[in-house]
């Protein structure tokens, strides 16, 4: 590999113009994920005007950093309000906001910083050394490779949150029902529109999200205040311990890989990834019922891997041209409107940009690591806010957010209604976190299974026969059918001799020293 | 709401470095308020045009083609309109839902909406029809440009011509940008002249059925020019045939579809309206104003770039051309007995 471009990258970043418009991203991107609803995709779709008076690689590194700073900010509300903005950070909301609670939600914030510059740092690297490589990869992955993994993750869904696993599937179940609704992408015929329009495209996840986890908070802690005192949560220690940090050592680095890795297929990467992060932390751990109720590394690990989903998600874009998610379509405008069209032959026609940009997500990353770690304890003070100040400007930022999204009044009502549902969720013990990650991986799934279907002319044998989605198949069975059965009838013969501690499935997972 | 000083500060003050982050926030506002913004500016409709900042609405979210182009016809714009010009994305149903929500508002000008033709001529023949545009329920303003469909194959799967595929011999499985757009209308009038085994697989947008063919996940697709086009330049694409009347002017090797025997014409037009009922004046201040951005080199440059075709045609010849392709497309989607 010629390290030459790297290096003028490298120069090309740190001319004082490029730096500036870095941090202007980084700090714009971090402020916009704190704001539930208004995405980075939003944001950068309305920045676009600022960008065409710019040089394209200035631009492209400021809307860079809005996409990655955003992830970092998004954290925040997720911890702290139970509002996560973005599909993937509904998984960062079990363990995060159970921290909160516990008066950790400093740790939780400073955790999920350093895990996300640990993913955001470590995807760079994996996109500056293998990326041409991991985008040919990707192009493997076809519409029977998609329906594997959205499978796979529904499966995992059931492993998250407290709640009993019946009462899991039932959520997840209606999720899956919820994302049938719209028109059917194979025939046009419309779905429980009810003659709608605003229903022709389904639902969004947006509001879904916005409703079940926010506003149904709000609406269950006003309902439990009614029967007594509200008391405001406390608020400990600002940062991270050592022991927190060597709990969620181990997090940091897997949560990068599987994020680096997954990030990389467009559509539904991140999801993913950070459900699967979240599903292996739980499945390593010894002490798996700590998770969902304030586990270090139920933050750590999603907020990884989302971090390096992000990053990683850049690797299509400009390696193949191909926008993985909505915001890298917008990217992809950006540099359009620049004169720029990006494709396979972006790095040899642009090398100055590409490594521009790759190079600027170094600097970036140590930027909002700088920025968000003293800012963690500005963010926490949230906390002491009284409830019946802070519950209605919650109200207000979720209501507004869900608005953004597509302008449109229709989403503000179903926040509403997803709001009432989801306080009777959470009256009756029902997690609306599976509902939400099935909703949105239901569609990637009857999408790919009915695309699959029609490539196998209509032959559901080629599932096993192809040897990526067969792979796939006969590990998502191994881990979801197989591991916990061998776990249930180890821990039967345990009980049955009386003796050795129990362990998972024959896995080792002494080599975390703690 | 200012009426006579509508306009609002320059972009130039905004490019400025040190006022980016303050006019970051201020923008965010701007964009999330619009919407109730243009209640208030409605009511003094009748007055000087443009009254205030005007909107473009795009029916589809951010980074699609039509809103890029949208983008930079908004750019250009605000010069001879005199105003500020804002870009709207309001996704859904194919822009039906923003086109609903434009013909039932004020009819002043101070909202109009860039639309791809096949709102009109295409999307009507597969979906009901409260979910489809008629050229009679708006007033046109002018036409923009018009795009051609191209079938790509990828190069390792050996196909050069149509013949190649006919004499392939198998199902063939084609990738389409979805249910009642030009990729998959031109393909499906395609296989069914062939009359050969063939299979549409659709996905949700023309770069989603490009990812795909770059995989060897479908054996062709027919997407927009600008889609294909990195992919050709690299060599992992081959254009078979264009679906335009005349050959493409940015792939002037390839033929058209006509000429290699099949007669199937599809083609993507983009057209500016405003709600019907709008005073004469306004849509020819607007209609004037248009015409003026669309003579902008630079406007000129990106349209090249984004492989646009211009095709400015006034609103009496935008409205015969729309109705003349929906009859067109009905009538060989009912000879081919296609049915979605």
């Amino acid at each position: 590999m010629d390290l030459g471009p790297v290096l003028d990258g490298f120069a090309v970043v740190l001319q004082p113009e490029n730096l500036l418009y870095c941090l202007l991203g980084a700090l714009v991107g971090m402020l916009i994920g704190v704001l539930p609803g208004l995405g980075p995709a939003a944001t950068i779709a309305i920045l676009l005007p600022i960008t065409y008076g710019i040089e394209p690689v200035a631009a492209i590194i400021m809307l860079a950093g809005i996409f990655y700073g955003a992830q970092y900010g998004g954290t925040i509300t997720s911890v702290l309000l139970r509002l996560p903005g973005e599909a993937s950070s509904v998984v960062t909301v079990f363990d995060g906001y159970q921290m909160a609670r516990q008066g950790r939600a400093g740790t939780a914030l400073g955790i999920a910083a350093i895990g996300s510059f640990i993913g955001g740092t470590v995807s760079v690297v994996g996109l500056t050394l293998v990326a041409p490589l991991v985008a040919g990869v990707a192009l493997s992955f076809g519409p029977p490779e998609y329906a594997v993994l959205a499978l796979l993750g529904i499966l995992l869904v059931s492993t998250i949150g407290t709640g009993g696993s019946v009462k899991c599937l039932v959520a997840a179940g209606v999720g899956l029902l919820l994302a049938t609704v719209g028109r059917d992408s194979f025939t046009g015929t419309t779905r429980f529109t009810f003659d709608n329009l605003a229903l022709a495209d389904g639902l969004d996840f947006v509001p879904i999200a916005m409703g079940l986890f926010g506003l149904g908070e709000i609406l269950y802690n006003l309902d439990a205040r009614g029967r007594g005192p509200g008391e405001p949560l406390p608020v400990g220690r600002v940062y991270p311990g050592r022991r927190d940090l060597a709990q969620a050592r181990g997090a940091f680095g897997r949560g990068s890989v599987i994020g680096f890795v997954l990030g990389v297929l467009p559509g539904g990467g991140a999801v993913l990834s950070s459900l699967v992060a979240y599903a292996v932390e739980k499945r390593r751990s010894r002490t798996p019922e700590r998770f969902g109720r304030g586990a270090v590394e139920g933050v750590a690990g999603p907020e990884t891997a989302n971090n390096a989903a992000a990053t990683s998600s850049f690797i299509p874009l400009l390696t193949l041209g191909i926008p993985a998610n909505a915001t890298m379509a917008i990217i992809f405008g950006a540099l359009l409107l620049q004169g720029i069209v990006p494709g396979p032959t972006l790095v040899d026609q642009h090398p100055e940009l590409f490594w521009g940009v790759v190079n600027s997500m170094y600097v970036g990353n140590v930027i909002l690591l700088v920025l968000s770690l003293p800012l963690v304890g500005v963010f926490v003070r949230i906390l002491r806010v009284r409830a019946s100040i802070l519950a209605p400007i919650t109200a207000l930022v979720t209501v507004f957010g869900a608005f953004t999204v597509q302008n449109s009044v229709f989403d503000v009502v179903l926040v509403i209604v997803f709001g009432f549902l989801g306080y009777l969720m959470k009256k009756s013990g029902f997690e609306p976190g599976p509902l939400v990650l099935a909703f949105v991986l239901g569609s990637l799934m009857e999408t790919s299974v009915r695309q699959s279907l029609r490539i196998f002319g209509g032959d559901p044998t080629g599932f096993l026969t192809r040897p990526v989605s067969g792979g796939l198949l006969a590990l998502t069975v191994a881990l979801v059918v197989l591991l916990p059965l061998g776990k249930v009838l180890l821990a039967r013969r345990r009980a049955a001799a009386g003796a050795g501690r129990p362990e998972a499935g024959g896995r080792v997972e002494s080599e975390e020293r703690r | 709401m200012a009426d006579r000083h509508g306009r609002r500060p320059g972009r130039s003050g905004i490019r400025r470095v040190g006022a980016a982050l303050s006019a970051v926030l201020a923008c965010a506002a701007l964009g999330a308020c619009s919407g109730v913004q243009n209640g208030a500016v409605s009511a003094d409709s009748g007055q000087e045009y443009p009254s205030g900042p005007v909107e473009l609405i795009v029916g589809a979210s951010a980074g699609g083609s039509t809103d890029l182009l949208a983008r930079k016809v908004a750019e250009v714009l605000e010069g001879p309109l005199g105003a500020t010009v804002t870009v709207l994305n309001k996704p859904g149903a194919n822009g039906a839902v923003a086109a609903g929500e434009l013909m039932n508002s004020a009819p002043d000008g101070q909202q109009f909406m860039l639309t791809s033709g096949s709102l009109m001529t295409i999307t009507p023949h597969f979906v009901s029809p409260d979910e489809a545009l008629s050229v009679d329920d708006v007033q046109l303003v002018t036409g923009v440009g018009r795009e051609d469909y191209v079938l790509v194959a990828n190069s390792a799967g050996g196909f050069a011509s149509i013949a190649d595929i006919v004499a392939a011999g198998r199902t063939i499985n084609y990738g389409t940008s979805g249910v009642g757009t030009g990729g998959q209308l031109s393909q499906r009038l395609l296989f069914d002249r062939l009359g050969i085994q063939s299979a549409d697989v659709p996905f949700e947008g023309g770069a989603p059925a490009v990812t795909a063919l770059l995989g060897s996940q479908v054996d062709v697709a027919s997407v927009q020019v600008l889609e294909a086009m990195p992919h050709i330049q690299s060599g992992a694409f081959v254009p078979i045939a264009t679906f335009g009347e005349q050959r493409s002017p940015f792939l002037p090797d390839t033929p058209t579809a006509t000429e290699q025997g099949h007669d199937v014409v599809v083609d993507q037009s983009r057209f500016v309206w405003v709600p019907k009922g709008t005073p004469e004046a306004t849509v020819a201040k607007l209609a004037e104003a248009l015409r003026t951005t669309f003579a902008d080199p630079g406007y000129q440059d990106f349209i090249a770039q984004s492989y646009i075709t211009a095709d400015e045609t006034d609103a009496a010849t935008t409205a015969a051309n729309l109705q003349a392709d929906r009859e067109r497309y009905g009538a060989a989607i009912k000879a081919a007995g296609i049915t979605p």
